[in-house]
C-alpha cells in the first residue's frame, strides 16, 4: 500500500501543492489527471524523493518510504532523460544493474522488454538516432527493467503511436495483475477511464476528486437526461427544465434535474421520440466541472 | 559501493571507445616521445664523415678521442678531390696532409675540436719520436685520461637533465589534470542538462554518481599518465638519453603518479560540484573560471619551481594544497626534497582532498536536481 498524506509544496509565493493525499492498494491502477500546472508532476516527484515536500509524508507498506524502497520503484520522469550517446540495449541494461539486478537478470529483462516494446531491431543504435516516440519506449523500458514494486509514470502515453499505446497498456495491465500499484498521469481521459481502477483529479494543488472511477462518477458527476424528438411541434419544451438544441428536424433536450416521466410525456406528445435515457457523465465532463 | 563501480565502469567503457580518447592517447605519446628526442636534435649530429689526403695517422687518434660520436674516414687521392667532396657535402670536413682542414664554411664545432685535438696528439707523438724518444713511452705519455666532471652542489650534477624531467612532469600533470577535470564537469552537466540525473538519483545516491564519475575519469587520466611515462622513458631509452637520467627516476615517476591522483581528486571534486550548479554545457567554462585560475596559478608556480626548486616561494607552496599537487612533484624531480617536507605536503593534501570531497558531494547533492537557471554557490551552502 502506497500512501501520500497531506503533501504541501510552495515555490516562493506560489502554492504548487496545497494538500494532496492519495492511496493505492496493491494491484491498483491510479489515473492522475488535472490541468496543466495543477501539480501532478510535483506530486510524483515528491513520491519519488526527487523533490522534498514542505509538509506531508509518503508511506509504503505502513512505514515512511525509504531510499531503498524507492530503489525498487519504477519511475518515468516528465522531463525524459536518457544518455543520448549510449546504445539502446546497453542503456536499459545499465539501469537494470543500477537497480540491483545481476548481470544475467538484467540482460534477460532487457531482451524481453525491447521485444515487447517493439524496439528490438534498434537495440544497437544510439538513443539519439531514434525518433521521439521510440526514445519514449526506451524510457519506458528503463522504468520497467527491474520489475518494479511500484510504478510512477508521468505522462507515459504522450507521444506514443496507437500500437505502442496498446503495448504499454498491456505491460501495465500485466504488472497490475502481478500486484504492482501503478500511478500514471495523463491528459488522455478516455484512456484513464478505460484502464484505471481509480482516478484522482487535481486542481490548483488540491485533490478535488479521488476514488474508484465509478464512485467518482456517481459522486461528482451529475447524470443527465437526454431526449431526442423528431418533427416536434414548436414550443413543446417551454415550461420544461433543461436546454434545447435544434439540428435539422431533430431537437435534443438535456435535463440535469427534474421529473423524467413528465419530460417523457411532453416529448411523446410533441413528436416522434428517437432517444430517451439517463446518461453517465464521462470523465472528461467530470473533469471540466471539477476544474472549472 | 557497487553502484559507484557501475558508474565508473560506464564512464570508462563509454569514453575509452570514443575516437577522441584513442587519438588523444596517440597524440600525447607522440608528443612526449618527440620531447625526449629534442635534446638530440639540438645536440647536433652524432656521426661524421671526414676526408683524408696523405697521412692516415689521424684516423686512429681521432677514433680514440671520439666518445659520444662516430667518425668515419674516407681517403682521397689529392686536395682537389677532397675539396670537391666537401663542396658536394659528401664529407663533413677533410684534412689535407696534416696541414689544412677543409670545410664548407665553418667546420661543425664538436667535429672541429675533435680533429684539432687528434691533430695535436698525432703531431706531438711524431715530433717526440723524431726527437729520438721511445715510441712506446711516447704513446703512453700522450694517453692522457680526460678530466672527470665532479659536482660540488647538492644536486647530483645532472641539474640540466633533472630540469628537463621536471618540465615534462609539469606539462604532463597540468594538461592531464586540466582535461580530466574538465571532463568531470562536462559529464555532470550532461547528466543534469539531459535530466537523466532525476532518474539516476532514484536508484543511486548522489555521492555514488559523482564518485563513480570521478573514479572512472580518473582511471582514464591515469592511463593517459602511464602512456606519457612509458612513451617518455621508452623514447629516452631509444634516444640513448637514459644513461643521463637522474638516479631517482623511479621515485620521480611514482611521485608524479601519486601527486597526480591527489591533485585530480581535489580538482575533480571541485569541478563536479561546480558543474552541478549549471544546466548547459556553454555555462561550464564560466562556472569553472575560479577553479581554472587556481590551477593556472599552481601551474605557474610549478614552472617557476623547475628553474628555482629551492626558492622560498617554491618551498612554501609545495607544502600548501592544492599547489602542492603540482609544485611538489616538480621539486622532487628538480632537486632533493627532505622527506619530512614530502610527508607534510602529502598529509595536508590528503586532508584537503577529503574536505573538498565532502563539501563537493554536498554542493552536488543540493544543486544537481535544480535545473534551469544557474544555482548560486552561496545559496547551496547556506540552505540546510
Ligand atoms: N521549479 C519550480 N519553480 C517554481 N514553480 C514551479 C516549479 N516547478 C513547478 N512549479 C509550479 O508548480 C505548479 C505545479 O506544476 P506541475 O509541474 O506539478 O504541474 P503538472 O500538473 O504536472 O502540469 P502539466 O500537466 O503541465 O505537466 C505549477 O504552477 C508550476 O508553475
Ligand atoms: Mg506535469
Amino acid at each position: 500500500m502506497l500512501e501520500a498524506q497531506g503533501l504541501r509544496k510552495r515555490y516562493g509565493a506560489k502554492d504548487a501543492l496545497r494538500d494532496v493525499s492519495l492511496s493505492l492498494r496493491q494491484g491498483e491502477m491510479f489515473g492522475f489527471v488535472g490541468a496543466n500546472g495543477a501539480g501532478k508532476t510535483t506530486t510524483m516527484r515528491i513520491i519519488m524523493g526527487v523533490l522534498e515536500a514542505d509538509e506531508g509524508e509518503v508511506r509504503w507498506q505502513g512505514r515512511p518510504l525509504s531510499f531503498d524502497d524507492r530503489r525498487g520503484f519504477g519511475y518515468m520522469p516528465e522531463e525524459r532523460g536518457l544518455y543520448q550517446k549510449m546504445k539502446v540495449g546497453e542503456q536499459i541494461d545499465y539501469f537494470g544493474r543500477l537497480h540491483g539486478l545481476t548481470p544475467a537478470a538484467s540482460a534477460a529483462a532487457t531482451g524481453e522488454l525491447i521485444e515487447r516494446l517493439g524496439i528490438a531491431e534498434r537495440r544497437n543504435d544510439r538513443v539519439e538516432a531514434l525518433s521521439l516516440g521510440n526514445q519514449q519506449r526506451v524510457q519506458l523500458a528503463v522504468a520497467l527493467v527491474h520489475r518494479p514494486t511500484v510504478l510512477i509514470l508521468d505522462e507515459p502515453f504522450s507521444g506514443l503511436d496507437p500500437i505502442a499505446v496498446d503495448a504499454l497498456a498491456e505491460v501495465l495491465a500485466e504488472r497490475r495483475s502481478a500486484g504492482v500499484p501503478v500511478i500514471f498521469s495523463s491528459h488522455q481521459l478516455e484512456l484513464v477511464e478505460r484502464m484505471c481502477d481509480s482516478v484522482g483529479i487535481i486542481s490548483a494543488g488540491r485533490m478535488v476528486a479521488a476514488g474508484p472511477v465509478e464512485e467518482v462518477r456517481a459522486r461528482e458527476g451529475r447524470r443527465t437526461l437526454k431526449v431526442v424528438v423528431r418533427d416536434a411541434v414548436p414550443g413543446w419544451a417551454d415550461g420544461l427544465p433543461g436546454t434545447l438544441t435544434t439540428e435539422g428536424d431533430r431537437q435534443t433536450l438535456t435535463v440535469t434535474e427534474g421529473d423524467d416521466q413528465s419530460v417523457l410525456g411532453a416529448a411523446v406528445r410533441a413528436g416522434r421520440v428517437e432517444h430517451f435515457g439517463w446518461e453517465q457523465p464521462t470523465l472528461t465532463e467530470i473533469f471540466r466541472e471539477a476544474v472549472a | 559501493m557497487s553502484n559507484l563501480w557501475l558508474v565508473a565502469r560506464r564512464e570508462i567503457a563509454i569514453r575509452a571507445r570514443t575516437r577522441s580518447f584513442v587519438v588523444g592517447l596517440l597524440v600525447t605519446a607522440v608528443m612526449v616521445a618527440g620531447v625526449s628526442f629534442l635534446p638530440r636534435l639540438f645536440g647536433g649530429p652524432d656521426s661524421f664523415t671526414v676526408g683524408l689526403v696523405g697521412s692516415a695517422a689521424l684516423e686512429p687518434a681521432v677514433k680514440t678521442l671520439a666518445q659520444d660520436v662516430t667518425v668515419t674516414f674516407r681517403r682521397f687521392p689529392d686536395e682537389a678531390a677532397a675539396r670537391a667532396a666537401v663542396t658536394e657535402g659528401d664529407v663533413d670536413a677533410a684534412v689535407v696532409d696534416n696541414r689544412s682542414l677543409l670545410a664548407d664554411g665553418e667546420v661543425q664545432q664538436s667535429l672541429g675540436a675533435l680533429l684539432k685535438s687528434g691533430h695535436q696528439v698525432v703531431q706531438t707523438e711524431e715530433r717526440l719520436r723524431a726527437a729520438g724518444l721511445d715510441p712506446a713511452k711516447v704513446a703512453e705519455a700522450t694517453r692522457v685520461p680526460p678530466l672527470q666532471e665532479v659536482s660540488v652542489s647538492a644536486a647530483s650534477g645532472d641539474a640540466g637533465v633533472r630540469a628537463g624531467v621536471a618540465t615534462v612532469v609539469v606539462l604532463a600533470l597540468f594538461f592531464l589534470l586540466m582535461s580530466s577535470v574538465m571532463q568531470v564537469a562536462m559529464g555532470v552537466v550532461e547528466e543534469k542538462g539531459s535530466r537523466i540525473v532525476e532518474l539516476l538519483l532514484t536508484s543511486i545516491r548522489p555521492w555514488q554518481l559523482l564518485g563513480g564519475k570521478i573514479v572512472g575519469l580518473g582511471v582514464l587520466g591515469l592511463v593517459n599518465l602511464v602512456v606519457v611515462i612509458v612513451a617518455g622513458l621508452g623514447s629516452a631509452l631509444a634516444a640513448g638519453l637514459v644513461a643521463d637520467l637522474p638516479p631517482g627516476m623511479a621515485g620521480i615517476v611514482a611521485g608524479a603518479v601519486v601527486w597526480f591522483l591527489l591533485g585530480y581528486a581535489f580538482f575533480a571534486a571541485m569541478a563536479g560540484s561546480l558543474g552541478a550548479l549549471v544546466s548547459r554545457q556553454e555555462e561550464v567554462s564560466s562556472v569553472l573560471t575560479p577553479m581554472m585560475t587556481l590551477m593556472m596559478a599552481a601551474y605557474f608556480v610549478a614552472f617557476f619551481a623547475v628553474a628555482q626548486p629551492t626558492a622560498t616561494l617554491a618551498r612554501v607552496l609545495s607544502l600548501i594544497p592544492p599547489f602542492s599537487s603540482m609544485v611538489m612533484p616538480v621539486r622532487m624531480a628538480a632537486t632533493e626534497v627532505p622527506l619530512w617536507e614530502v610527508a607534510l605536503a602529502a598529509v595536508l593534501m590528503v586532508l584537503a582532498v577529503v574536505g573538498v570531497l565532502l563539501l563537493g558531494a554536498r554542493i552536488y547533492r543540493r544543486a544537481v536536481l535544480r535545473t534551469g537557471a544557474r544555482v548560486g554557490l552561496g545559496e547551496v551552502l547556506r540552505n540546510g
